[in-house]
């Protein structure tokens, strides 16, 4: 079981994501239209691109945008989850370890302790995030099974991740399980929500564009997020 | 002279003392007298609702409703009617100094009859945002003389025999004195000019010395006579006379000494907003006391 | 079933389906048909596949569901926080439904998208710049319009508006040649006042072409008369077209996206006739949207641009003082309380927030200037935007929705709101009639001409 969540379907479930990654954002942009959208893209590419950047990197900042400053709890608790979220997957030690054995090199890896504390925030944050969903009205009302779903689709890995680490129980068991719970997430990302990974990003720069091109970018200083 | 008369009415008791100058008129001269009222005005940005003047209920407009406001108009005016001949109603949606001046453009009259203010009531459907009453904006702007009917007393047009014209030497006093002419000529009656010295501190920024007072009165008298005797051939009966003190209550005080029967000035303020609409020109406050019709000019 | 006699999927397009429709006071027959008003599933969701493209099938599956929309929306916040009044909520169920349904639905659905996309949202834009996908649910909403008005599902004013347009090329049954008579008669009431004023109308390349809201014509001429005085005072060589004179578009709020384009295409064919350097629209916030901002692309120009540099009446008005253009009389600068309205549609929506500060700077004495909170980009639809204004069906929702700009406006503590845009000027003259609060609100024009100095060659020589 082991070799097999280790060997093919490591690649099969990588292959997966990258690639279906791919598709989506290639698509995405793809099926942008100009006049459907009413954003001349093609005409202003310049403008265009600073608007994607800043409609881009100024979310990515905590408390960066007056939305974020709004909602200072969701602001803690989303940065909570995804910092780690993307963090932990993609430099952890133990990973990288693996990755290295796997393709010859690896990234640059996390401090353990930093790893321990952003995996926590993960699974704290999650816990809130699930909270809120239960607690508050605007946000029950939006909510189905299929949040739920992604939550735990999501979390799942970092729980038993940190089981893992933790070594409690039975050690081979829950390895087993993060790395199939971490393959599931990947298969799940290009064809769920998930896929905001890059369509977030693909989206803000859309939304970018239309606001530097169209929508007062070239009046004055830009949108003010 | 009034072959066209057009008679701007609220029709309600507001106007009943315009209205019986304008149908007086109307029968005299055997002119075409138009019955023109503003039943609402515009809300709603692009909507058809409409508020109405009178309810000052929102309406949906609609040709039932205007008949049913036409029919109204009919019902105050029974008995006038009744006598009058060449008379046509007309409706119209807006705010009332527009409309009328709309009206007037089209019609071409050859005077406007109104009645005076219909005051500052908190709950009339002319918002804050408007500036001027109604009756300022038409004497300002109106392509032909109106003529306010202010008081009941001031509610007749039958026999004239005494119009008096008061001027500040402007130009638009000179159309007004043109139009006097024609009206004393015509009607045969005697013409008085009088011009009023301001001797109001407010506006000197100091109080004058009785010499000064009549030093100005021999002035004003020398241009009375330099710039409209020479108008006044063909009328056989005129005066004229200067007196100081605050110009609208002499004017009155002059009217009323003479047995004036008609009032004719130039109505010539530029502004119609601010510190003026609360003071209101001299012709205003004249039209509001004079015990007399009061006819403006301004073109 | 047959389709109603005023209540159908034929937008109106002649003079007297026009005149029968106003004649449904109050469309109460027009309402009624609508309860058996059938829906063309087939051409719903043809209609979808073509035009429902990139963004807007990522915006409807991509939302998480966050709900960070919701303080940021002013229905939401005004209705007592209730959670229908969710952006996301509003969306999902309407367009999203009818997308997960690939256009089956039925009449009592389309009843509730009507209700939703014209009383529960002015297509202000705020919630897209909260949601941290960037989903623009005004957008969408906007998009949902368009395939109501397609199916029939429109309120009454808006099917008449959008006749309008087709029809008269304007909001309102105003002619060209009433549009032209009425200038003309403006300039001829004020040329005393202002010697030597004039309109010049289809002047071929002059500096300005100006473009106006038909309802100036119709009810508010005066505002014509200013705007030729402040073109005359600052020495601009400008022009009115006789053909494409009105820059409003009330077939956008109906979602008549036809309309819109022959709406646009009219303004632009003057544009190229007469060739200005500039277009100089008035003061009206969706006219600018509409014209400026959407027109391009409804007239299928990939440049985004139209025809000729187009510009809103308040950069103009901006230029005009920075340059010297017009001067104020610094002695007659306003001295209360004022603040300013921004606009959605040319603030938020189109990045003027500095212009109008700019101007406010030079006609308000310093320290008098307040403004309101949150303002800029991030201030508050004024409660009647997107022909909430103009409905009547949904009047007491759009009473409630101005609420919020009473409040802000009390809070700032003013008594004057400046208030450069047709839509929002209706709103809160509505508000102070409906909640009485005792403000006063006006357009720049007046209050620029209340304070400017006339150049001694124009000065009137008594």
């Amino acid at each position: 079981m082991y070799d097999f969540l280790t060997g093919p379907m490591f690649w099969l479930s990588l292959g997966i994501c990258l690639i279906g990654m791919l598709v989506r954002f290639v698509l995405y942009f793809r099926g942008l239209n100009w006049q459907m959208d009413r954003v001349a893209y093609k005409a202003y590419p310049a403008q265009g691109l600073k608007g994607a950047l800043k409609s881009i990197i100024q979310w990515l900042i905590p408390f960066g945008t007056h939305s974020w400053r709004k909602q200072p709890f969701m602001t803690v608790i989303f940065f909570g989850f995804h910092i780690g979220a993307v963090l932990v997957p993609l430099f952890l030690l133990a990973h990288n370890l693996f990755l290295e054995e796997k393709i010859g090199f690896s990234l640059v890896t996390l401090n353990p302790l930093v790893a321990d504390i952003l995996t926590w925030a993960v699974i704290v944050s999650a816990f809130f995030l699930v909270l809120r969903r239960i607690a508050l009205p605007e946000v029950r009302i939006l909510t189905t099974s299929y949040d739920y779903f992604i939550i735990l689709i999501s979390v799942a890995p970092f729980i038993t991740g940190l089981l893992a680490r933790y070594e409690v129980g039975n050690y081979s068991f829950w390895l087993t399980l993060h790395i199939l719970c971490g393959e599931a997430l990947l298969i799940a990302i290009p064809f769920t929500k998930l896929s905001h990974i890059v369509l977030f990003f693909a989206s803000r720069a859309q939304l970018g564009m239309d606001y530097a091109i169209k929508r007062g970018g070239m009046q004055g200083k830009g949108m003010a997020w | 002279m009034f072959k066209k008369i057009l008679f701007a009415t609220s029709a309600t008791e507001a106007s009943d003392h315009a209205a019986r100058v304008a149908f007086n008129m109307a029968q005299a001269y055997d002119a075409q007298l138009y019955l023109f009222h503003v039943l609402g005005v515009p809300t709603r940005g692009f909507s058809q609702v409409v508020l109405d003047v009178k309810t000052k209920e929102e309406v949906v407009l609609d040709d039932e409703y205007i008949a049913w406001v036409e029919e109204e108009i009919k019902v105050h005016y029974t008995k006038q009617l009744e006598t009058a001949s060449k008379t046509e109603i007309k409706v119209a949606i807006g705010f009332p100094h527009r409309e009328i001046l709309r009206a007037a453009r089209e019609l071409k009259p050859d005077l406007i009859v109104m009645g005076g203010s219909t005051g500052e009531n908190d709950d009339s459907v002319y918002k804050k945002s408007l500036v001027g009453t109604t009756l300022q904006r038409v004497a300002k702007a109106a392509p032909c003389p109106v003529l306010v009917v202010n008081r009941p007393a001031a509610s007749f047009w039958g026999g004239m025999s005494n119009i008096v014209f008061g001027t500040d030497f402007s130009k638009a006093s000179d159309a007004a004195f043109k139009f006097a002419i024609r009206v004393a000529k015509t009607l045969a009656c005697e013409l008085h000019i009088f011009h009023a010295l301001d001797i109001g501190s407010v506006h000197t920024g100091r109080i004058l010395t009785q010499d000064e007072i009549e030093t100005k009165i021999r002035e004003s008298i020398r241009r009375i006579r330099g710039r409209y005797l020479p108008g006044m051939s063909g009328i056989e009966d005129y005066s004229f006379e200067v007196w100081e003190g605050i110009p609208y209550i002499e004017v009155v005080k002059y009217a009323r000494e003479n047995h004036a029967d008609l009032i004719v000035m130039a109505h010539h303020t530029h502004k119609t907003s601010g510190e003026d609409t609360r003071l209101g020109s001299n012709i205003e406050q004249v039209i509001v006391r004079a015990g007399c019709p009061v006819i403006s000019i301004n073109r | 079933m047959p389709e109603g006699k005023f209540c159908n999927k034929k937008p109106v397009e002649t003079e007297e389906e026009l005149k029968a429709l106003l004649g449904d006071t109050g469309g109460k027959q027009y309402y009624e048909e609508m309860k058996s008003l059938e829906i063309d599933s087939d051409l719903l969701w043809k209609t979808i596949q073509n035009t429902l493209k990139s963004r807007l099938k990522t915006w409807l599956e991509i939302c998480a569901h966050c709900g960070m929309c919701a303080d940021s929306c002013f229905l939401y916040l005004i209705n007592n926080r209730d959670p229908k009044q969710v952006p996301a909520y509003k969306i999902q169920s309407t367009l999203g439904e009818i997308v997960k349904r690939q256009g089956k639905v039925d009449n009592d659905f389309m009843h509730m998208v009507m209700e939703m996309a014209w009383s529960k949202c002015t297509c202000c834009n705020r919630c897209g710049m909260y949601c941290p996908h960037g989903i623009d649910m005004g957008i969408m909403f906007g998009y949902l319009r368009g395939l109501c008005y397609q199916q029939g599902f429109v309120p009454w004013e808006l099917k008449i508006g959008a006749g309008m347009h087709r029809v008269y090329r304007a909001q309102m049954d105003v002619t060209d040649e009433d549009f032209v008579e009425t200038f003309e008669w403006m300039v001829e009431e004020y040329e005393e006042d202002y010697p030597g004023l004039e309109v010049p109308v289809d002047k071929e390349d002059a500096d300005i072409m100006y473009t106006v809201n038909a309802r100036e014509v119709k009810h508010y001429p005066e505002d014509l008369a200013e705007a030729a005085i402040l073109f005359h005072l600052a020495g601009e060589n400008w022009t009115v077209p006789s053909k494409g004179w009105e820059q409003t578009s009330l077939a956008m709020f109906a979602g008549d996206w036809a309309a819109c384009k022959m709406q646009v295409e009219s303004v632009y064919a003057a544009m190229e006739r007469l060739r200005p350097k500039r277009m100089v629209g008035t003061e009206c916030g969706h006219a600018h949207r509409a014209t400026v901002v959407e027109g391009p692309y409804w007239a299928g120009l990939e440049s985004g641009q139209a025809p000729v540099p187009s510009i809103h009446y308040v950069e103009w008005l901006a230029e005009a003082l920075r340059e010297g253009k017009l001067k104020i009389d610094p002695a007659k600068r306003l001295k209360r309380p004022v603040t300013l309205q921004d606009s959605c549609n040319y603030v938020r929506n189109h990045g003027l927030k500095a212009i109008t500060r700019e101007i406010m700077s030079y006609i308000v004495e310093p320290g008098y200037f307040i403004e309101m909170a949150p303002n800029k980009e991030h201030n508050y639809c004024c409660g009647g935007g997107g022909g909430f204004n103009g409905i009547g069906l949904f009047r007491p929702q759009r009473n409630q929705a101005l609420i919020t700009k009473r409040d802000q406006i009390l809070n700032a503590g003013a008594n004057l709101v400046i208030a450069p845009c047709h839509n929002c000027w209706d709103a809160i003259r509505d508000l102070e009639e409906e909640y009485k609060i005792g403000i006063e609100w006006s357009f720049l024009k007046p209050v620029v001409i209340s304070m400017v100095e006339i150049p001694e060659h124009l000065k009137l020589q008594e």
